[in-house]
C-alpha cells in the first residue's frame, strides 16, 4: 500500500504551547482514517499542517508525495478540505460559491457536479440564498460539496458530521464509505468515537499534541473492545501506552 | 435590564481594546482633549483665514460625519467582526438566545452608542476647548453651547445612519425617495436664500441660540431614532432573500484579470453588502466634500491650480483607502481550503482596486471642470492616481489582507503616516512651484510597484489564520 500522507517527527509550537510534539504516522491509500483526541489535542493543527496553512516548527510532512511546506498550494489543489468552522463567503449564494470553487479549481463539469450535490444533500432549494443566511447544517452541506466538487483522491475533514441531523449523517457516512471503496482516501478528525468506530478503517489517537496510539479499528473491535473504551483507557493512563 | 445596557458598554470597550490595545484606546480621549486644547490656542491665528462661522460649520459637519460613520459601522459590526475574527457575535444579536425583543436590544444599542461616543469624542473635545477658552479670550458660554450643539450634531448623524439603513432594508425605492427628498429640501433652501446649511439644526442653534431651534433639533433626533426603532424589522421576520447568479456573468466580464472569479466575488461583496453605495457616499464623497469646502477657504491665499492639486493629493489618499472596502468583509478563511496563496488573493484585490480607481478619476475630472481649472486636468489626474496607487502599495506592505484592523495599530499607523506623508509633502511643494511638476509624481506608482511586490512576498511568507 502507498502512503498518501506521511508525517515524520512533525512538531508545531505556538508561543509556549506545543500543539503537536514529534508526531510520526502515515495514512495509506484507500483508508478512511480517523484522527481522534480530546479537545485541544492537536487534531485541527494536524489538518492545518497537512494542508499547508501553517508551517511546521520541526519535522516534515508529505501529502500525495508533495512536501506541504514547499508546495502548500499544490497540496490544496489535489485534496478536498472541510474546515471545522464553516466559512463560505457571506455575500455569495450557495450556487455562486460552488461556481467560485469550480472556477478556481478549474473543474470542467462544475454544472453537473453542483446539480448532483444539491440533489444528494437535499439543499437545492437554498442554492440562491446568501451563505450568511444559511443555517449551520446547510453551510456544512455546502462545505461538503465544495470539498468533493473536483473528486479529490484525498479529502481532509475536520469534524465531518457535527452540524448534520441524524438522517443527513447517515447519508454522509454512506457517501464516505462508498468514496473510499473507489480507492480514494478520507482523513477525518473527530472526538465523536462512535462515528469513528462505525466508519473508520484506521485511527490515530492524539493527546496534548503527542501520538498515543495508531492502528486499525478492526484490531481493537476484534479484541472485543469498543474504540471508546480503548480511547478512554489510553487517555486515563495519561499517554503511557 | 440596566445590566444589559452595561454589558453592551463593556462589549463596545472590549471590541476596541482588542483591536487597538487597552492602553492605546484608553488614551484616545486624552488625545482628543489635547488636540482640542492645543487647537484652541491656534484660533487667533486661524481666524483671519477661516472665519469663526466657517470653523463652526466644519466642526459640526465633522461630528455629523462621525455620527453617520459610527451608526453605519455599528449596523455592520457583527458581519465585519465575523469575517475578521472568525465566529463571533455581539450582544446586538442576543435576541437569538435571550428573552429580549430585537426592538428592546436596538433601543439599548442606540443609547449605548450615544453614551459611549459622547464620552469618547464629544466630551474630551469640548473639555479641551473649554480649558483653553479663558486663555484665548473665549467666554465659557461658547464651549457650553458647543457641548450641546456638537452632541446634537453627532446624534443627528447617528440617528440618520440608523434611519437611512433601516429604510434601505425595508425598501430601496423608499430609500431613494428619502434621498431625493433630502436633496430637494437642500436645493429649495438654497433657492430660498436661507442656504442648505440652515437645515442643519445643531449648527443653526450654535449660530443663534433659541429654545425653538433647540426643541426642533432634539425632536429631529428623537423622531428619526423612534422611526428607526418602529420600522425595524426583526431578523426572524426578514425573509431569506433569493439572488440570481451574478458570479458567472461577472467572471466573464473580468476575464482579463489574473483571477476573474475572485474579482467577481469582490464585486458581488461590494454590491450586496451595500458598501459600493455606502462607502462611496460616506467614506469618499462626504469627506471630500468637507475637504473641498475647507480648501476653498484658502482661495484668497493660493492660486486655483494649487488648491486643485492639493485636493487631488487628498483625493488620492482617500481613494487609496478603497482597498479597505475590498478587504473589510474578507479573511483568508474561505480561501484556505482552495488552491490559493495569500499572494494570489492580494494580487486579485490589487486588480479590483485598480478598477475602483475609476471613481476618483471621474471625480477629479468633474471637480477640475467645475473649478474652472480644466487646463490642469492632466497633472491633477496623474497626481491623484499616483498618490492612490502608492498609498495602496504602502497599505498592502504594512497590513496585508487586514488593513481595517492593522491600520489601527499605533506602530503600523505611524509607519503608514511616515511612508505616505514624506513623499506627499514633497509633491505638494513641487506642484505649488509649477503645476506641471505634479507629473513627476509618476515615480510614485513605480515605487509603489516595488513596495507592493515586497508586501505581497512578505504576507505570503507569513502564516495566516485560515480555519
Amino acid at each position: 500500500m502507498n502512503a498518501i500522507v506521511d508525517v515524520q517527527n512533525l512538531t508545531k509550537v505556538y508561543g509556549d504551547t506545543t500543539a503537536l510534539d514529534t508526531v510520526t504516522m502515515s495514512v495509506e491509500q484507500g483508508a478512511l482514517f480517523g484522527l481522534l483526541g480530546p479537545n485541544g489535542s492537536g487534531k485541527t493543527t494536524m489538518i492545518k499542517l497537512l494542508t499547508g496553512q501553517v508551517r511546521p516548527s520541526g519535522g516534515a510532512a508529505t501529502v500525495l508525495g508533495l512536501d506541504v511546506t514547499a508546495d502548500p498550494v499544490g497540496v490544496r489543489s489535489l485534496v478536498g478540505i472541510i474546515p471545522e468552522q464553516e466559512t463560505p463567503p457571506s455575500f455569495l449564494t450557495a450556487e455562486e460559491y460552488l461556481r467560485l470553487v469550480g472556477a478556481i479549481r478549474k473543474i470542467p463539469d462544475t454544472e453537473e457536479q453542483m446539480a448532483w450535490w444539491f440533489e444528494y444533500l437535499e439543499f437545492g432549494d437554498k442554492r440562491d440564498v446568501l451563505c450568511k443566511d444559511l443555517s449551520r447544517g446547510t453551510r456544512q452541506k455546502l462545505m461538503f460539496a465544495q470539498a468533493f466538487l473536483h473528486c479529490p483522491v484525498l479529502a481532509l475533514i475536520d469534524e465531518p458530521l457535527i452540524n448534520f441531523d441524524p438522517i443527513m449523517q447517515e447519508t454522509v457516512k454512506e457517501y464516505l464509505a462508498g468514496y473510499v471503496k473507489k480507492g480514494n482516501t478520507i482523513f477525518i478528525s473527530t472526538h465523536i468515537l462512535e462515528i469513528a468506530e462505525e466508519i473508520c478503517s484506521d485511527f490515530a489517537i492524539l493527546q496534548r499534541g503527542k501520538l498515543l496510539s495508531t492502528g486499525r479499528v478492526a484490531e481493537v473491535t476484534g479484541a472485543g473492545r469498543h474504540l471508546n473504551e480503548y480511547f478512554l483507557s489510553l487517555i486515563r493512563k495519561g499517554g503511557h501506552v | 435590564m440596566f445590566e444589559f445596557f452595561l454589558s453592551m458598554m463593556k462589549e463596545e470597550w472590549r471590541i476596541h481594546s482588542t483591536m487597538f490595545g487597552s492602553l492605546s484606546f484608553a488614551l484616545y480621549p486624552v488625545l482628543i482633549f489635547a488636540i482640542a486644547f492645543m487647537g484652541a490656542f491656534l484660533l487667533p491665528l486661524i481666524r483671519p483665514i477661516l472665519p469663526f462661522g466657517d470653523l463652526a460649520l466644519v466642526t459640526h459637519a465633522l461630528f455629523l460625519l462621525l455620527g453617520l460613520m459610527i451608526g453605519a459601522f455599528g449596523l455592520l459590526m457583527n458581519e465585519v467582526m465575523e469575517r475578521r475574527f472568525g465566529q463571533s457575535s455581539s450582544l446586538a444579536y442576543a435576541a437569538r438566545s435571550l428573552p429580549l425583543s430585537e426592538r428592546f436590544i436596538f433601543l439599548n444599542f442606540v443609547v449605548k452608542d450615544t453614551v459611549y461616543y459622547f464620552v469618547l469624542w464629544v466630551l474630551p473635545f469640548v473639555a479641551g476647548f473649554a480649558v483653553a477658552a479663558p486663555f484665548v479670550g473665549i467666554p465659557l458660554t461658547v464651549p457650553a453651547l458647543l457641548l450641546l450643539t456638537l452632541s446634537l450634531s453627532f446624534l443627528t448623524g447617528l440617528a440618520a445612519a440608523f434611519f437611512l439603513s433601516i429604510v434601505y432594508t425595508r425598501s430601496k425605492w423608499l430609500f431613494a425617495a428619502v434621498c431625493v427628498f433630502i436633496a430637494a429640501a437642500a436645493v429649495a433652501a438654497h433657492l430660498a436664500g436661507t442656504g442648505a446649511v440652515a437645515l442643519f439644526l445643531p449648527l443653526a442653534l450654535f449660530r443663534t441660540f433659541s429654545w425653538e431651534t433647540l426643541l426642533a433639533a432634539c425632536a429631529f433626533v428623537i423622531v428619526l431614532a423612534a422611526l428607526s426603532i418602529a420600522l425595524m424589522r426583526p431578523a426572524s421576520a426578514a425573509r431569506a432573500k433569493h439572488h440570481r447568479d451574478m458570479l458567472t456573468p461577472l467572471t466573464r466580464r473580468f476575464s482579463l484579470f489574473p483571477y476573474p472569479a475572485l474579482a467577481a466575488k469582490d464585486c458581488i461583496d461590494l454590491f450586496r453588502s451595500g458598501s459600493a453605495v455606502g462607502q462611496t457616499l460616506f467614506s469618499f464623497l462626504l469627506p471630500l466634500g468637507v475637504i473641498w469646502f475647507c480648501l476653498s477657504l484658502l482661495g484668497p491665499f493660493l492660486p486655483g491650480y494649487s488648491i486643485l492639486l492639493l485636493f487631488a493629493v487628498l483625493t488620492g489618499v482617500i481613494a487609496s483607502t478603497m482597498y479597505i472596502w475590498l478587504t473589510m468583509f474578507d479573511s483568508f478563511g474561505p480561501y484556505a481550503c482552495l488552491p490559493l496563496s495569500v499572494a494570489d488573493v492580494l494580487k486579485s484585490k490589487i486588480c479590483g482596486f485598480a478598477v475602483l480607481q475609476l471613481i476618483p478619476a471621474a471625480f477629479i475630472v468633474l471637480v477640475t471642470v467645475l473649478a474652472g481649472e480644466a487646463a490642469y486636468l492632466l497633472p491633477a489626474l496623474v497626481l491623484c492616481l499616483s498618490v492612490s496607487f502608492y498609498g495602496l502599495a504602502v497599505t498592502v506592505y504594512l497590513t496585508g489582507l487586514s488593513p481595517s484592523v492593522l491600520l489601527y495599530d499605533p506602530r503600523v499607523f505611524v509607519l503608514y503616516l511616515l511612508a505616505i506623508g514624506v513623499p506627499l509633502v514633497a509633491f505638494i511643494a513641487l506642484s505649488f512651484m509649477n503645476p506641471w511638476y505634479a507629473m513627476m509624481s509618476l515615480v510614485l506608482p513605480a515605487a509603489g510597484w516595488w513596495v507592493a511586490r515586497r508586501g505581497v512576498a512578505k504576507w505570503d511568507r507569513k502564516e495566516v489564520a485560515g480555519f
